[in-house]
């Protein structure tokens, strides 16, 4: 284990901020130093923390590249892509759920619950442990240093419920969250600071699962979104997924349809389309193997290139609709774009770059690496937040209009698409029976006509109206969207001026208390995860150590004395022993790690002797 | 214009001052060309007030209070919400002209309702144009009239804006017949809007061939 930074002292820990790219597949943390964003790993290490869990019997969930590792082995247990579950019910779902390896439930506010080993995780939870790992894997980088202050990406097209779910995961990992900033814009800030560059800048984001496309103008430090579009639910994981419908079609041939159909083979069948897909990006053509011994299936498909454009290109046209649209919406034409800059790994297959190019009619820039510069924009926004500098002014907007239902449940728009946050609007409601002391109000988000067609925010209820005749009170309810694209509402009855109290239903979305009991289990599950780290590390060096030992018995062994040699013996099989023994815990095999360390001593200094020994013979030292 | 009641500065805008920074929350809300430092006019200036807009955003933005404790983010967020809806009415000549006819006691958009009998046989050409539109696939006969009529929508909506520039600018006296002439004009950029916004809609929601 090493350290990229030594010398920081104590009182400077509160000062560093990190920005975190939580991503569908990959997660990424990064922080400003130097004048500059540089992304932060622990030395040896890329810093991508995938974002995929596995799930212990003992009830341990393991987050990361051991995870996804574990994918191979253990399908039925590991998760990816918890991002297209964030604030989400089950009934927008229902397309990503089939590549689930295990039940869903809801729980009584319309949150995906994800039942592994009989325990229920809901999306927010599942988060908080990517979000952990990322900032331990900071921390080991920093050398030890505590962070606690964030600013965490989501999509630009994220709504408001997947916005405070991302909100909750991160107060579920103990985080401070400075800011909630866009993907794209993130991006645009890394882009813009690195290249120095002015003018009309498109960021075609299209990611693990979500695609955004943001148009900005960029000049003198001023980010200014025009204007953003996007789909949460689109993205390489349904390039995959053409990759994957074309191997159950042929399968069908061999296979039952309920084993077709079993969620850990289709998790199998997803990781071998993701691999067919990356090579597909550099060579012309690929196999996707499916190999399962057990029940005699071995199948492997040539995909050419070709063919994976044209499986895969109705995905495209559904980007290239977004950007016309953002066009559109920012009154620019195409050829009036200075750059395309890529963002996201699916930025890779040369089919999407071909057809960005032909949109705007001109060459993407690719030279920021796509898995990098969101983090690294979130880490320029973290250091402007903690008053780092003035010079960088970001004016983001909100993707979707907000509404309330009308009667007869159409939407009355109070805020607009691509309006400049932070804004507010005012609205004023009034009483339709004498007496009446409450009015509900339900608000959406979207661009539909009708409210059942937009995503509910919630329904509001107003209470503690003063008793007065119908259409008397009057009630100014103001609607904020703050600078991390999040709603809040306020009421006052302004012919008292008392202030109304508001109820609010979160749909699809964790009550506090929920946060707060997620919060108190996270702390516990975290230490259970660092024993079960450290039990894992120690059984590694114990094995390590083991190997040196029998070569060391092997080369000097007859030079001991009979005792020793079998105190060494002995020392050697018990720490063996205890490294196969899943059920120890941490303290057991450190005692008898240390146990080996120390029976061990004699043979080491025996070996020290020898190399000497050997090199005034004329030896060189790596024939010994 | 007023002063800090901080540090005594001449304010550019009542939301903060650009000497000491201090954040205000005015009270009642200050009109949308008070809150850029704008005298009232049709005939806005685009650059300047970009700049106003860009050197009030540098001291009222959340990005440089978040290190200030939470009421002074809450106070931020205020005031650049203010400052955002400001500068979005006053940058938009249909919102401008709506708020300058109603502030200057003009009729409102529901009072005015009276359309010139050609306009509005106008109108209906267009709406019987764009609902052949809908109903065809695109590329086919009945959507090729399209364009044509978008580059005549959008010529009218020059030609009412020059109109409104000219009842506008100077500004009409409180109560002016010139008023209701604008309202007018701003009902018929209503029909222009609305027929643009649908041309808009067909045009990109035609699927591309794959």
């Amino acid at each position: 284990m090493g350290f990229i930074e030594l010398n920081v002292l104590n009182n400077a820990a509160s000062n560093v901020a990190l920005g975190i790219d939580l991503g569908t597949t990959n997660s990424l943390g990064a922080r400003w130093k130097d004048g500059r964003p540089i992304v932060l790993h622990p030395e040896g290490g890329s810093g991508y923390v995938p974002s995929a869990l596995h799930f212990g019997e003992q009830g341990g969930v393991i987050v990361g590249r051991e995870a996804r590792e574990l994918a191979l082995l253990d399908p039925a247990h590991t998760l990816f892509s918890i991002k297209r579950f964030m604030g989400r019910g089950l009934k927008d779902v229902e397309s990503d759920a089939r590549s689930v390896p295990c039940p869903l439930s809801e729980t009584q506010n319309g949150v995906v619950q994800f039942e592994m080993r009989g325990r229920k995780f809901t999306p927010q939870e599942l988060s908080a442990l990517i979000l952990m790992k990322v900032r331990d894997q900071a921390c080991k980088a920093l050398g030890g240093i505590e962070v606690t202050k964030v600013v965490i990406t989501v999509p630009a097209y994220f709504d408001d419920s997947q916005r405070q779910a991302t909100r909750d995961a991160a107060r579920i990992a103990g985080l401070d969250v400075l800011r909630i900033v866009n993907e794209p814009t993130a991006a645009s800030l890394a882009y813009g600071l690195d290249q120095r560059k002015q003018g009309k800048v498109a960021v075609y984001d299209l990611g693990g699962g979500t695609f955004d496309v943001s148009i900005l103008s960029i000049e003198e430090g001023v980010f200014q979104v025009l204007s953003t579009n996007g789909d949460t639910h689109l993205g390489g994981d349904d390039f995959d997924r053409t990759l994957v419908e074309v191997a159950k079609k042929e399968l069908a041939a061999v296979m039952r349809p309920s084993a077709l159909e079993d969620r850990a083979f289709l998790q199998l069948l997803r990781l071998a389309a993701e691999r067919c897909k990356i090579e597909l990006s550099t060579d012309p053509e690929a196999y996707m193997h499916v190999s399962l011994p057990e029940s005699g299936v071995q199948w492997r498909r040539k995909f050419t290139r070709h063919e994976f454009d044209a499986l895969t290109a109705h995905l495209i046209e559904r980007t290239l609709h977004s950007c016309r649209r953002a066009l559109a919406d920012a009154k620019l034409p195409p050829e009036q774009i200075d750059e395309v800059v890529l963002v996201g790994g699916s930025t890779r297959v040369p089919a999407v770059r071909a057809r960005v190019e032909k949109l705007f009619g001109r060459k993407p820039h690719c030279e920021l690496n796509p898995d990098e510069v969101v983090a690294l924009g979130a880490a320029v926004q973290a250091h402007v937040l903690m008053g780092g500098t003035r010079e960088v002014l970001l004016m983001d907007v909100t993707p979707l209009s907000l509404g309330i239902e009308t009667m007869g449940g159409a939407v009355a728009k109070i805020i607009q698409r691509n309006s400049t946050i932070p804004c507010q609007a005012t609205e004023g409601f009034t009483t339709y029976v004498d007496g009446q002391n409450g009015i509900d109000f339900h608000v959406v988000q979207g661009e539909r006509e009708l409210a059942a067609d937009c995503r509910s925010l919630g329904r509001f209820k107003l209470k503690g109206i003063p008793a007065l005749p119908a259409g008397m009170p009057r009630i100014a309810v103001r609607f904020h969207i703050d600078a991390n694209g999040m709603l809040t509402v306020t009421a006052k009855e302004e012919s008292t001026g008392t202030s109304a109290r508001i109820e609010i239903q979160p749909m699809n979305g964790l009550s506090d208390g929920e946060v707060e009991t997620m919060l108190n289990s996270a702390y516990r599950n975290a230490r259970e995860d660092f024993d079960a780290r450290r039990a894992a590390d120690l059984r590694t060096e114990i094995g390590t150590m083991a190997r040196a030992t029998e070569r060391g018995l092997s080369q000097a062994g007859p030079a001991l004395d009979r005792e020793t040699r079998r105190d060494v013996e002995e020392a050697l099989a018990a720490a063996k022993k205890a490294a196969a023994d899943t059920q120890l815990d941490a303290g057991a095999l450190q005692k008898r790690r240390d146990e080996l360390e120390r029976a061990t001593l004699p043979l080491a200094a025996l070996l020290m002797d020898h190399v000497a020994k050997a090199a005034l013979s004329g030896k060189r030292l790596d024939e010994v | 214009m007023a002063a800090c009641t901080k540090c005594g500065a001449e304010l550019e805008t009542p939301l903060v001052c650009g000497a000491c920074g201090t954040l205000f929350a005015p009270e009642p809300e200050p009109t949308p060309f008070e809150c850029l430092g704008l005298a009232a006019t049709f005939d806005v200036d685009a650059a300047l007030l970009r700049r106003r807009l860009l050197r009030a955003s540098r001291l009222v933005h959340p990005d440089f209070h978040g290190a200030s404790g939470e009421e002074a983010r809450a106070a931020a967020e205020r005031a650049t919400a203010s400052l955002n809806r400001a500068h979005a009415l006053v940058a938009d000549p249909a919102a401008r002209a709506d708020w300058l006819v109603r502030s200057l006691g003009g009729p409102a958009e529901n009072e005015q309702r009276q359309m010139a009998q050609a306009f509005l046989m106008e109108v209906m050409e267009w709406n019987e144009t764009l609902e052949a539109a809908r109903e065809s696939a695109p590329g086919s006969a009945a959507r090729s009239g399209l364009p044509a009529l978008e580059a005549s929508l959008r010529e009218q909506r020059e030609s009412v804006l020059a109109e409104l520039h000219r009842l506008l600018v100077p500004l009409p006296a409180r109560g002016a017949p010139a008023l209701a002439q604008a309202r007018a004009q701003l009902n018929a950029l209503r029909y222009l809007a609305n027929s643009l916004t649908q041309i808009e809609a067909l045009r990109l929601d035609s699927p591309s061939p794959r």
